[in-house]
């Protein structure tokens, strides 16, 4: 059943972040001020690639109305940060890697002071060979960006001898594709409020997807236990994986510890773009091979990432690349590489999808590309070669059982779509004018969830009955928009039976949060609900114990519902929660903390749980532009049960339309290491006009009998697998295959007919 | 004030409404209307994020049309009426966001405010708009967050309410 407002009746819920949102009364923290702030800026590299011989910061700081200029002599603890591996410098010392790397900060009374004073910092540079493509930074006498040499990390994944394999296949197919630097484009840029108290701690509001990690890299760079530093990190304008990693913190923390005084820091577009994450730009070369019949025998692939200057998260992003290049098929042969590698380019990072976005486009385009070598429908291709239920993982490591992968397999082929695409017998007939063709193509995917093997992966949360008769859930997990507040409360509803009005909500302050892990991967909304499934006994019954101490009903006659205890059965209201709060005992409290669920295998990075999604797409190309603009979208997602359907709904929706950019439009285009692309003029995201087609959500909640799992994350999903969708669907309308994104409209273009007719008559 | 370096600030001042009270301010001749919303007057609903026109985000109603506020210098402010989410919502939820609570018209809320108000705009101009009329009106709101699925059951929503009034 398709996922919408009428069909999901009761549960299609109001988000309680709503009313503020639509009202514009939701202070984010980058609205925040406060009473004689000072405002914040930062010095960037004017060179991609530098040996930096001088800083001279005296003019800077006479100008009035400066309160600090720092440099690296001004950190007091560790220079550097970094989420997996800190080799991002605060401040340079001598030596620049990127265009966004930060030389200086100052602090001053207004932004147009701190303006003139970045402008009266003086750096001497000395500028060095630019390593603006990968593969020439991999060559032996290319400048050595760090100690270790250029490349950042390399993996490799082998099954058996595909050399061997590659000699038995009759069909092989050899592509290498690519992929752009897509930029988040949150709507809220980075910035935040650096609030230096009178106890001598310091508040930090900035948006961030892990507040502890924040909280213990901050305490590495001013030197000060973490106690000293409170991190308020919710509401977000918008993150997807963007501003996980350190941003503006480090500045705005020196500068309010060095002045004493509260800093506003807030970047402009353009500084975000120079400065900030985007999505590892790609070159993927596959070799697949099947027997005659179509069964796959070996896989060859080869990852070439530029992680730009510094690590971040460069090697997890390839290692998941590693894993999603092998997805839901079975080869007897495989040969996984993959490189990742320090350029001057710009940051690459963490970015909705993980790195599966590049590989999925690759492995499906491969996929597509069998299958009309065999001559088979694409989809029964897919078929033959699909893991079964209990098939191992890409790895071959042991994961949560799910028949995923086949029942959106089998969804696509039933969706009315795809039975549009076998009934297609002459594209031509769909089209309104003779330069308009039409195509249908569609994907497949697993997306693997949580941090996987070896990497910490804490969750959970608290649920306690406050003073004020209001039942508190807390946990360490962060709004960016996504609507976790929105699906904590109805989980808390459906759940304890309890109403709105019982609950209060308290995230993203590290003062008053368990640390329930990081907001990413796909993991919050399963995490939440794994806790509340841990927490609902015990708190139950603490909760009925206490009532049933108050009111002499045994405890297991009675139950939690709207506005306080009920009998079963009965509606009459016992005892409110504010009575039951103001009852003598010990305060009812219970926290869980656990791990997310990790795969038996050593390989690091190797996830357990997935969800599987798979997607059809029908395509219109103008063959005298070039433009490609998406019809119909049917997206099957097989994750488990739906917690908050508006939320799963928006989720498969925002995260395609991300997809659609990435497949169209989008690219942060860099030219020696610079940005030629510095703002929404040119850097195109979908507007409304480029989503006029439909989309429909078919969620499939099936899940086996005995899983303990429930709720899979759908966060990342829906932008993973819409690419090759589109792809295929364009091979169907133009007879071209598109291996690089985004699509060029100069590549499918076509002389138009009466053109051609007029030359030869001519 | 945020530009005293600047400086040159208009003795003069400049008169205009916003959210229907008449204020007088002094605004230098490099105020935009967003800096002096934000800054000047805490009305933070207004967002700020390209700075070039090209998000929306920073969208008000300057005699009942739609303006970017970051293109729009305060001094050309100068006797006009100037409505920003805050004064939309000053009576309470309106048809319009009632529909966008409704239908998951928002996620991270940023681009909200002015996606409202363009919609606010069309709607007065034009109770019942064509689709190529809703996407012509709302191609200058970027939202990176919904995929514009919640934000065109938003407006058809929206569109229903008004026409039940
Ligand atoms: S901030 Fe004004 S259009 Fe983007
Ligand atoms: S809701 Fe986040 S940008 Fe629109």
């Amino acid at each position: 059943m398709l996922l919408n407002r009428s069909g999901s009746g009761g549960r299609w819920r109001i988000r309680p972040d709503g009313p503020d949102k639509v009202t514009g009364a939701l202070a984010y923290l980058t609205d925040m001020t406060s009473e004689d702030m000072l405002y914040g800026l930062v010095l960037r590299s004017e060179h991609p690639h530098a040996v930096i011989l001088a800083i001279y910061t005296d003019k800077a700081k006479q100008l009035p109305g400066v309160h600090a200029v720092l440099t690296y002599l001004d950190v007091p603890g560790l220079n550097a940060f970094g989420i997996a591996h800190p080799d991002q410098p605060v401040f340079c010392e001598d030596r620049a890697r990127y265009i966004g790397d930060a030389i200086a900060a100052v602090a001053a009374e207004s932004p147009a002071i701190a303006q003139q004073a970045l402008q009266l910092i003086e750096v001497e540079y000395e500028p060095l060979q630019v390593i603006d493509d990968p593969e020439q930074a991999l060559l032996a006498d290319a400048p050595q960006l760090h100690p270790n040499g250029n490349a950042l990390h390399r993996t490799t994944f082998c099954k058996g001898n595909t050399e061997e394999g590659f000699k038995q296949c009759t069909y092989i197919i050899e592509e290498t594709y690519y992929t752009p630097r897509q930029m988040h484009t949150y709507m809220e840029t980075e910035g935040g409020l650096f609030v230096p108290e009178e106890n001598g701690r310091l508040t930090v509001y900035s948006p961030t997807q892990h507040g502890f990690m924040d909280r213990l890299q901050l305490s590495r760079i001013l030197a000060v236990p973490q106690s000293d530093i409170r991190i308020v990190s919710s509401p977000i304008g918008g993150s997807f994986g963007g501003k996980d990693e350190l941003n503006v913190q480090p500045y705005g923390a020196l500068l309010a510890v060095r002045t004493g005084r509260a800093v506003k820091m807030h970047n402009s577009r353009r500084e975000s773009v120079r400065a900030g994450l985007k999505r590892h730009p790609m070159k993927i070369y596959m070799k697949t091979g099947t027997d005659a019949a179509g069964k796959l025998l070996a896989h060859e692939v080869s990852l070439l990432a530029d992680t730009g200057p510094y690590s971040t998260l460069g090697a997890e992003v390839l290692n998941f690349a590693a894993e999603h290049a092998i997805g839901p098929y079975r080869y007897e042969h495989l040969d996984v590489k993959g490189v990742s590698v320090f350029t001057n380019n710009g940051m690459s990072g963490e970015f909705r999808g993980f790195g599966g976005n590049q590989s999925i486009f690759a492995l499906e385009g491969q996929m597509d590309r069998l299958a009309e070598r065999l001559g088979m429908e694409p989809w029964d291709f897919r078929r033959l070669n699909l893991r079964k239920a209990d098939d191992p993982g890409p790895f071959d490591q042991p994961i949560a059982m799910t028949e995923g992968a086949e029942r959106v397999w089998e969804a696509i082929a039933k969706c009315p779509l795809w039975q549009e695409r076998k009934a297609m017998k002459q594209l031509e007939q769909f089209a309104r004018e003779p330069w308009i063709k039409t195509g249908i193509g569609a994907a497949i995917t697993m997306h693997g969830a949580g941090l996987g093997v070896g990497i910490p992966d804490p969750a959970g949360g608290r649920l306690l009955l406050a003073d004020d008769g209001k039942i508190e859930a807390v946990f360490g997990y962060e709004e960016f928009g996504q609507g976790l507040i929105a699906s904590l409360e109805q989980m808390l509803i459906e759940q304890f039976g309890i109403a709105d009005g019982d609950i209060r909500i308290i995230i993203g302050d590290t003062d008053v949060v368990p640390d329930s892990g990081s907001t990413t991967a796909s993991r919050a909304t399963a995490m939440m609900w794994k806790s509340l499934q841990r927490l609902r006994a015990p708190f139950t019954g603490q909760m009925l114990e206490r009532a049933s101490s108050i009111i002499g009903f045994p405890a297991g006659q009675l139950r939690l519902s709207e506005g306080g205890i009920r009998k079963i059965g009965a509606d009459e209201l016992l005892l409110t929660f504010k009575e039951l709060a103001n009852a003598e005992g010990v305060p009812i409290r219970c926290e869980t903390a656990f791990n997310f669920p990790t795969s038996a295998t050593d390989r690091v990075g190797a996830h357990f749980m997935y969800t599987y999604s798979a997607v059809a797409v029908m395509v219109e190309l103008n063959t005298l532009s070039g433009r490609v603009r998406v019809l119909q979208q049917y997206h099957a997602v097989a994750a488990g049960p739906v917690v908050n359907p508006q939320g799963y709904l928006g989720q498969i929706e925002g995260g395609s339309s991300m997809a659609l950019g990435f497949t169209l439009t989008e690219e942060a285009v860099m030219e020696k290491g610079h940005y030629m692309t510095r703002n929404l003029d040119t850097y195109l995201i979908p507007t409304i006009a480029d989503q006029r087609g439909t989309v429909e959500v078919e969620p499939i909640e099936h899940l086996p009998e005995d899983d303990e799992y429930g709720p899979r994350g759908i966060g990342e999903v829906g932008s993973v697998t819409l690419a090759p969708a589109i792809a295929a669907a364009i091979r169907q309308a133009s007879g071209k295959w598109v291996n690089r994104l985004p699509v060029d409209p100069g590549s499918l273009q076509e002389t138009p007919f009466f053109l051609n007719r007029a030359v030869s008559e001519g | 004030m945020s530009d005293k370096v600047s400086g040159n600030e208009l003795a003069n001042g400049l008169t205009c409404s916003i959210n229907g009270g008449v204020q007088s301010i002094p605004a230098s001749p490099s105020k935009t209307l967003l800096t002096l919303l934000r800054d000047d007057f805490a009305l933070t609903g207004t967002k700020r994020s390209c700075d070039i026109g090209r998000c929306g985000a920073c969208m008000v109603l300057i005699d009942g049309k739609p303006f970017n506020s970051c293109l729009t210098m305060a001094y050309q402010c100068c006797g006009k009426q100037i409505t920003t989410i805050e004064g939309l919502s000053a009576g309470g939820i309106g048809s319009i966001q009632q529909a966008f609570l409704e239908e998951g018209g928002f996620q991270c809320g940023y681009c909200t405010p002015g996606m409202i108000i363009s919609v606010k705009a069309l709607l007065d101009d034009n109770p019942d708009p064509s689709d190529d009329e809703i996407a012509e009106a709302l191609s200058g709101n970027l939202c990176r967050c919904t995929g514009y699925g919640g934000i065109w059951r938003a407006v058809k929503r929206a569109i229903e309410l008004i026409g039940c009034q």
